[in-house]
């Protein structure tokens, strides 16, 4: 069956801790076997955000049909922050911010990314993060973080990263009511049942597929939503659908 | 426009090396009977599946191996796999209790048993599995690696299963992998990027083999992604089914 897909959760390079190589050819090639359309690639694992976005623009300009741009700032470099934001988002066409707090050890509300927020509420510019982090204590869930964000900053689309692999078991069910809240689905953990609950939790139309490439394979995150105990409709939705109402795409490339 | 199969079904024999059956102690997981698991099966095309118990490995493994022989009794489709404890467990009567079940494989859990894997520790039980072609599943979560090269060496005509590898143990697990042939590895967590053809560059098709570490896991993607590997007919079958009959003796 011919439907869009698109990756919402890939990023670039080598991992050396983690023995992934990059090598934009053969993750290319993953792709085609997968029938993904498109991937979004973000790099987020520098100190320095500039040198990062500039290597995603590299890859995107070789590969218009193939990748989409996704942008990153570091709430350690605030003063530089919002000019890379002007420069990612309207110089390099970038779709949408990543942030991984874990790995920059500051939880998504901590208040240095608060002005990298204004500017993206201003502009109505979707935002993907980590949901929970190991230095978080007891005294805050999930849900109660989104809610927190959502309310204070109500343009912004909020999605939360590797609801597909352990996610959903730490939502609470209010996390649906919370405005523009979206959940993506890659993650090593393959939980049972991650996309059923995760439709369950906020409906298909807020579900995003995505994969974590190059660090997992694409393979088996697709099967994941390929072989979801939930309607066909829901899965184009997911693997698709929703990605390209979300960032406003079009896919052009026929695998 | 992506050409994906929403009505996919495995093109070969599927035979699960690792699924765990029955209820926990800390969790209530979503399918923790015998039917709901054969429904999980054939909704995944899965035939046979290897399965142990969990509270074997969590708690008591001669408490847990009863529970499991209870538990399946009357069903088909599944392939009892013991829990053993070297430390606890009476070699005599656990070997006994095995040849009469006709039980096929043996699962060690060192750390949550809380032993070192040490060839003092565990070598009598290591000789009787090797004498008895008994393979061992060990999950890599749950022995030291230093202590499981050591052992897996010293006794080189036992087979050792590496269960729920993760691509945080990758750093120690593929070289493990490399250098002793007498290791095999089960799929369940391996979904790092072309971790499939990886491995069959490295140690060739016949010392991998699917499993789905159900029910924490679905069975499902790992099939399917395994059907878009580009492998050859060969190589699909023996992962989804054929080396695991073999390391069982089933065939």
């Amino acid at each position: 069956m011919e439907t869009p897909v698109i990756d919402f959760h890939a990023h670039i390079g080598n991992w050396g801790r983690h023995r992934v190589n990059g090598n934009i050819e053969r993750y290319i090639e993953i792709m085609d076997h997968a029938g993904i359309d498109m991937a979004c690639i973000n790099c987020i694992f520098l100190g320095d955000a500039r040198i990062a976005n500039d290597r995603v623009a590299e890859i995107v300009a070789k590969n218009p049909a193939r990748f989409v741009p996704a942008a990153f700032v570091t709430p350690h470099y605030p003063d530089e922050a919002i000019s890379e934001l002007e420069r990612a988002f309207y110089q390099l066409g970038m779709k949408y911010l990543k942030i991984y707090p874990d790995y920059y050890q500051k939880p998504n509300d901590h208040p240095d990314y608060f002005p990298i927020y204004e500017w993206l509420n201003e502009h109505k510019i979707p935002v993907m993060s980590h949901a929970t982090y190991p230095f978080d204590g007891p005294d805050i869930t999930v849900t109660e973080r989104f809610r927190n964000l959502s309310v204070r900053y109500p343009d912004i689309p909020w999605i939360l990263a590797h609801a597909g692999s352990s996610g959903p078991g730490q939502l609470a069910k209010e996390i649906r009511e919370i405005r523009n809240i979206y959940l993506e689905t890659c993650g090593s953990g393959a939980v049972k049942e991650a996309i059923e609950n995760s439709v369950e939790l906020v409906g298909s139309d807020r579900v995003l597929f995505g994969t974590d490439m190059p660090l997992l394979d694409a393979r088996h995150q697709i099967g994941k939503v390929i072989t979801a105990d939930i309607s066909d409709n829901d899965k184009r939705k997911i693997l698709g659908g929703n990605t390209i109402k979300l960032l406003n795409i079009s896919t052009n490339h026929t695998n | 426009m992506g050409q994906v199969d929403l009505d996919f079904q495995p093109t070969v024999p599927v035979f699960d090396a690792n699924v765990s059956l029955g209820r926990r102690h800390n969790q209530r997981v979503s399918v923790d009977s015998p039917e709901g698991t054969l429904s999980e099966m054939a909704r995944a095309g899965v035939q046979r599946a290897v399965v142990y118990s969990p509270h074997a490995v969590n708690f008591d493994s001669r408490d847990g191996n009863n529970l499991l022989l209870e538990t399946i009794e009357p069903h088909v489709g599944f392939v009892p796999q013991f829990v053993g404890n070297p430390t606890f467990d009476n070699l005599d009567e656990f070997s006994s209790e095995v040849a009469e079940l006709n039980i096929r494989s043996v699962r060690l859990a060192p750390i949550p048993h809380k032993y070192p894997f040490q060839d003092w520790i565990v070598g009598e039980w290591l000789e009787w599995m090797e004498s008895e072609n008994l393979p061992i599943w060990i999950d890599a979560p749950n022995v030291d690696p230093a202590e499981l090269h050591a052992v897996v060496k010293s006794h080189p005509k036992a087979n050792f299963l590496l269960a729920e590898v993760h691509y945080a143990h990758l750093p120690w697990a593929i070289p493990l992998l490399k250098s002793l042939p007498n290791t095999y590895i089960e799929l369940s967590r391996f979904v790092s990027v072309d971790g499939v053809n990886r491995l069959l560059n490295l140690i060739g098709g016949k010392r991998i083999l699917f499993g789905s570490r159900f029910p924490e896991s679905s069975m499902a993607p790992q099939v399917y992604s395994l059907h878009l590997n580009d492998l050859s007919n060969e190589d699909l079958t023996a992962i989804c089914a054929g080396n695991l009959e073999r390391l069982l003796g089933l065939t």
